[in-house]
């Protein structure tokens, strides 16, 4: 039967007539909303990429090109950045885009209730020059602003103010949690939260059309194996993620071809640096080993990171020695040696911090966030039992574990983090400096790290327009965190995609799937 | 009947009856004695776990990772150790990794279904015998506790004993929150059937006289009532420890099971599933094999004993 | 009569009540809605802020008083994943459930009922006993391995049905069915043989001991001196009389069928409130999860409340027993 239609597909392929490219594809998670100001998460922003657009955008290798906006150029001495719109652009209900709707949507995606807001935190005002110039003063020289950004989409002033949804709303929902209206490459034309979301290409779109489908529908499929089975038998055409481990299988498999890129997402070890005692110590309960130095080094040198590359992750990841993956910008080329793996070296550094016959201590990990996630956390309890010190693995939903980890309910813990700005500047902000709410640094630093030098070096690093210099604090930040250990970053996690062969795309590696650039064959 | 040797020590007639018919219609049948040997080697092979087993998969410091996804039968491509059938993913063998599982499945099973008989019984015997307020609470308490998924009893047992225990005694206290979330989710049944029975046993002339002697309550019930619903209790018993160790293996499909650490039969086939498309068939399809045999012996013994309790069948 | 019928109605509606405080207090336990409804980049401020929107900041018998408030007025709130009311979201994923079920269900009851019916007649033959044990296998293995292996030999390996999903559905006035099309039926059939499995395998068993009692009673055997054909016997008669158990099981197992649809429904990414609902339980959606379970309570107690009133027409003891209890 299947034959028979690959067959019939042939013959429909030499038919002159023009013909429906349709194309669907499964991903884990449904993007829970379809408004672009309300939730700043992958899956949300990723699949409204292919309908809303922002003043700029990211190009196949990451690259921030032209989108809304035709140029941009820095404001004197760094006060801001002055975009210049393109012209004859129209929203998917035939609205016209002007400079009205970058300020309604900057207000839109930078109040209190939005949650994409942090990105605008280095904006202090916003002027329309004319219909197609607008400012961004921002409160510091900001070099990295117009890359910043590339999320950030526009919406029309007018279709949302007629719909009552000039603010987005999480609790509630409203108008843009269903319904979508903007310039990108396809408009939404049916949409069943957790079913179903189907687009179709909207014909008057400012950029030329690479892709050649006319109907594309997305289908959450939570199962593993079930999304597997699906692209297996053709019934989709397209899954994100592959199980890591069925990469080698499809590779054999001539209908199916796999994709594979690095990933933005570090994948490390946290601990609790402010913590007095151990929480969930045996023997351990008047101190905190993992406040001294070698013990953290300890931990590092026992992890076997490369077998666990080779085995649990099937060769499909990279080591990392900094928060931040080699594609990055920023990253410290320099300093890119991970501590050996040396169970000698950590059992000698356990006896120098006091500690020659180990320790026990609880260790919190997910189950269900990242890739293999528990198969890592039981290899990592398996390692650190070999040098002596002997963890509980406590691995858990995600849904239970950021609570956990607020409560400082840990010994140690796993954490992936990827830059949202593509930038060393992002882990730094969130993972290493000193938390202060006012601030807004450091929101993400569980353990409380503080080091007063790192403390100092982010807010330079923000506003230094000079790349050199800049990347010489970046240097400095990074070579004292490696110094301290204040984390034990381990992999770069594997973005791996499955496609039936019949279909050519590209991966980007921040793994937002871009439906212009599908090619049905 | 008669080459059963007459027991030394004397018993009530009930039960000497019970046990000669059981045994007769025992011997009679080879599909309950192939499952009764099935089930008395598995069990022996679970509780002497630590003296068959090459290796103690529960020991997170004998593992080495790189002995991962050995074939069985096969030298490791790395190490070069081979193993009876192949290890997982954390290189633990499998054959020894499902002894140690098999054991944790059969105790929670066991342990869960003791524990649904003995509260089920109780308060069956009380609702049906005492009747009134009582029963009603009781019975609608049922209702209730039959509306809510056993995911979610597991869920909010996991909750709050997770508040409560500390990290180190969680992988024990897993296991005793599966025991507590299979148990509570099957103790409706056993409940309803000796309710039923006791309704009609109660009117029934030797309770009436029973009570006319003035024998307590308490003892009505568990002199004279018990032994009468006792037969659809073990039936029921049987099938729910087959299907109690079935459960255990679904909770862990959704994410509360036994730890990953100290796997069960159940997580055993929940992390071989995710397996099944990748080529490494063994760590699926033994655990799978093995709690299969388990529980259809488990199933066919319940079977036979459903028929061989019933003399009407016969 | 009357008085019974009102107080059990009365009783039926404090379990109700039982139930939403119990799935209430055990909410926080699943986890915390707010990671899930903000983004990489907030802050402690929007946490706490969205906790005091969303009233999570209250005791939780607060919360479901608020619950109670608007269940009553037919508002079960609004999700916190989807941001649309809960009730239209389950009345859009209901159709989906039912005919799910439906299908197993009747699968279940027809398959059941012939193979009970054929292992009681021919009790001592080979091949009913091949069935009787085989069935076990079905019921001797979890639901889930069950539709993952069908999965894999029907989809992958044979590409005769669908992996997932429902097919194509065709919208009556509100209740999309997947009845009408032929990917809807083909994507019908691995879901509901996981899900009825072992509702046949139950059926099977009680028909076939039902019949077996039935058979050896006093007007079959007349029946049979009588000179009807076995045909006649096994059917007009036996079977009738095998049917009131029957039919009590099939009343209770179709509230199990809905509750077990959540597993069959994962697997399969069936579209249904089991799936639904476990989505809610992994993102913490509060108002879906706490609506599922009163339908869902509604629907036990509902059932039961039927059997009990059934059973006071057609048993006479249990009614002087009742009136008497109580």
């Amino acid at each position: 039967m299947r034959r028979l239609l690959r067959l019939a597909a042939v013959i429909a392929a030499f038919a002159p007539a023009v013909q429906a490219e349709e194309f669907t594809w499964a991903v884990n998670t449904d993007p829970q909303t379809m408004d672009p100001h309300a939730v700043n998460s992958a899956p949300v922003l990723g699949f409204l990429n292919n309908v809303y657009e922002g003043l700029v955008r990211r190009g196949k290798d990451m690259t921030v090109e032209p989108a809304l906006a035709t140029s941009w150029e820095p404001i004197g001495n760094g006060e801001g950045w002055r975009f210049t719109l393109r012209q004859g652009v129209t929203f998917h209900d035939g609205a016209e885009f002007t400079a009205q709707d970058v300020l309604f949507s900057y207000q839109r995606a930078s109040d209190e209730v939005s949650d994409t807001r942090s990105w605008f935190a280095p904006v202090s005002d916003v002027v329309v020059v004319d219909d197609y110039t607008v400012d961004f003063m921002t409160t510091a020289p900001n070099p990295i602003f117009p890359g910043s950004i590339a999320n950030w989409m526009i919406m029309d002033s007018g279709w949302a103010e007629a719909n009552n949804a000039a603010l987005p709303d999480k609790e509630n929902g409203n108008y843009a949690t269903l319904n979508t209206n903007g310039t990108g490459a396809f408009r939404v034309t049916a949409r069943e939260p957790g079913l179903r979301t189907v687009l179709e290409p909207f014909d008057s779109w400012w950029d030329e059309a690479e892709h050649n489908i006319t109907r594309a529908e997305l289908t959450p499929i939570q199962n593993p194996a079930t999304a597997l089975a699906a692209l297996l038998s053709g019934d989709v055409d397209f899954i994100n993620p592959v199980p890591i481990q069925d990469v080698a299988r499809l590779k054999e498999n001539s209908d199916v071809d796999v994709i594979q890129g690095i990933e933005a997402r570090v994948i490390m070890l946290g601990f609790p640096h402010e913590a007095e005692t151990l929480k969930y110590s045996s023997e351990t309960t008047d101190a905190n080993p993992f406040a001294d130095v070698r013990v953290r080094q300890a931990v590092a040198h026992a992890i076997n990171v490369p077998a666990i590359l080779q085995t649990i992750m099937r060769g499909n990841a990279e080591e990392v020695s900094q928060l931040v993956s080699a594609a990055m910008q920023g990253y410290v080329p320099a300093l890119a040696e991970r501590p050996a793996h040396d169970p000698d070296r950590a059992r000698a550094l356990l006896t120098e911090a006091g500690y020659p016959d180990g320790f026990s201590f609880g260790f919190k990990c997910t189950n269900n966030r990242y890739l293999n996630d528990e198969a890592v956390c039981q290899a990592i309890t398996g390692m650190l039992a070999q040098v002596g010190i002997t963890a509980t693995l406590d691995a858990m939903p995600v849904q239970n574990y950021w609570p956990e980890l607020r409560a400082d309910n840990y010994d140690m813990f796993l954490l992936g983090w990827s830059p949202g700005t593509f930038d060393a500047e992002h882990p730094i902000r969130f993972l290493a400096a000193t938390p202060n709410e006012e601030l807004r640094v450091g929101s993400w630093n569980f353990g409380g790290y503080s080091n007063a030098r790192v403390d100092e070096l982010l807010p330079m690093i923000q506003s230094e327009i000079d790349p050199v210099a800049r990347q010489a604090m970046i240097d400095e930040t990074t070579k004292i965190l490696q110094d301290e250990m204040a984390y034990v970053p381990m992999y770069v996690q594997p973005l791996v995609w499955g496609v039936r062969s019949n279909i050519e795309l590209t991966q980007r590696p921040d793994d937002f799937f871009i439906l212009r650039w599908v090619t049905v064959n | 009947m008669s080459d059963f040797p007459i027991p030394v020590k004397p018993k009530s007639r009930f039960r000497l009856a019970l046990e000669s018919d059981l045994f007769y219609t025992f011997k009679r049948s080879p599909v309950a004695m192939v499952s009764a040997a099935v089930v008395l080697v598995l069990v022996l092979a679970a509780v002497f776990a630590p003296l068959i087993a090459p290796t103690n998969p529960f020991n997170p410091a004998s593992l080495n990772l790189m002995n991962g996804f050995t074939p069985p039968m096969a030298p490791n491509a790395f190490t070069g150790d081979s193993f009876l059938l192949g290890t997982d993913d954390q290189g633990r063998d499998v054959f020894s990794t499902i002894l140690y599982g098999m054991r944790i499945s059969l105790f929670v099973g066991v342990a869960a279904v003791f524990f649904a008989m003995v509260f089920g019984i109780t308060l069956g015997l009380i609702s049906g015998y005492v009747g009134g307020w009582t029963e009603t609470i009781i019975m609608r308490t049922a209702d209730v506790q039959l509306t809510f998924p056993s995911i979610l009893v597991a869920m909010l047992i996991f909750g709050v004993a997770k508040g409560v225990t500390p990290v180190e005694y969680r992988d024990q206290m897993a296991i005793w929150v599966l025991i507590l979330a299979i148990g509570l989710s099957d103790w409706v049944q056993f409940a309803r059937v000796v309710r039923g029975a006791t309704l009609v046993e109660k009117n029934k002339e030797y309770v009436q006289a029973a009570r006319l002697i003035g024998r307590k309550p308490g003892a009505i019930m568990l002199r004279h009532i018990l032994p009468n619903v006792l037969s659809p209790v073990l039936v029921i018993a049987t099938i729910s420890l087959a299907l109690a160790i079935i459960a255990e293996a679904t909770l862990s499909f959704l994410g509360v099971g036994a730890p990953p650490t100290q796997p069960s039969l159940g997580t055993l086939i929940r992390i071989g599933q995710g397996f099944l498309f990748s080529g490494e068939w063994w760590i699926l399809l033994f655990p799978a094999a093995t709690l299969l045999v388990l529980a259809l012996s488990v199933n066919l013994l319940g079977d036979w004993l459903r028929d061989a309790l019933n003399p009407r069948l016969r | 009569m009357l008085a019974y019928i009102i107080r059990r109605v009365g009783q039926s509606a404090l379990v109700l009540l039982i139930v939403g405080l119990v799935a209430f207090s055990m909410f926080r336990f699943v986890g915390d809605p707010i990671d899930n409804m903000l983004g990489q980049e907030r802050t402690a401020e929007d946490i706490d802020r969205l906790r005091a929107q969303l009233g999570l900041d209250q005791p939780f018998v607060v919360q479901y008083y608020k619950f109670l408030e608007g269940a009553v007025q037919g508002n079960f709130g609004v999700s916190y994943r989807q941001g649309r009311p809960v009730a239209e979201i389950l009345l859009e994923r209901a159709p989906a459930t039912l005919e799910l079920a439906m299908v197993s269900g009747v699968l279940a009851i027809l398959f059941g009922i012939a193979l009970g019916v054929f292992t009681a007649i021919r009790r001592d033959g080979v091949l009913a006993n091949v069935i009787m044990s085989g069935s076990l296998i079905g019921v001797s293995l979890p639901t889930f391995l069950i539709g993952i292996l069908l999965i894999y030999l029907f989809s992958v390996e044979l590409g005769w049905l669908p992996s997932f999903g429902r097919g194509e559905t065709v919208d009556l006035g509100g209740w999309s069915t997947g009845f009408l099309t032929e990917s809807g039926l083909k994507a019908l059939i691995l879901p509901s043989i996981t899900l009825g499995l072992y509702q046949m395998t139950l059926i099977m068993r009680l028909v076939r001991s039902e019949m077996l009692e039935v058979l050896r009673q006093d007007y079959i055997r007349f029946a049979r001196a009588r000179g009807l054909r076995d045909r006649a016997v096994n059917f007009r008669h036996a079977l009738k009389n095998t049917m009131v158990p029957v039919i009590t099981v099939i009343g209770l197992q179709l509230g199990a069928i809905i509750a077990f649809a959540i597993i069959t429904e994962t697997v399969f990414q069936w579209p249904g409130v089991g799936l639904l609902f476990i989505n809610a339980i992994q993102f913490v959606d509060i108002p879906v999860m706490a609506a599922y379970l009163m339908l869902i309570s509604v629907m036990f107690v509902g059932i039961n409340l039927l059997v009990d009133i059934l059973y006071f027409f057609i048993d006479p003891r249990l009614r002087a027993d009742r009136s008497g209890g109580h």
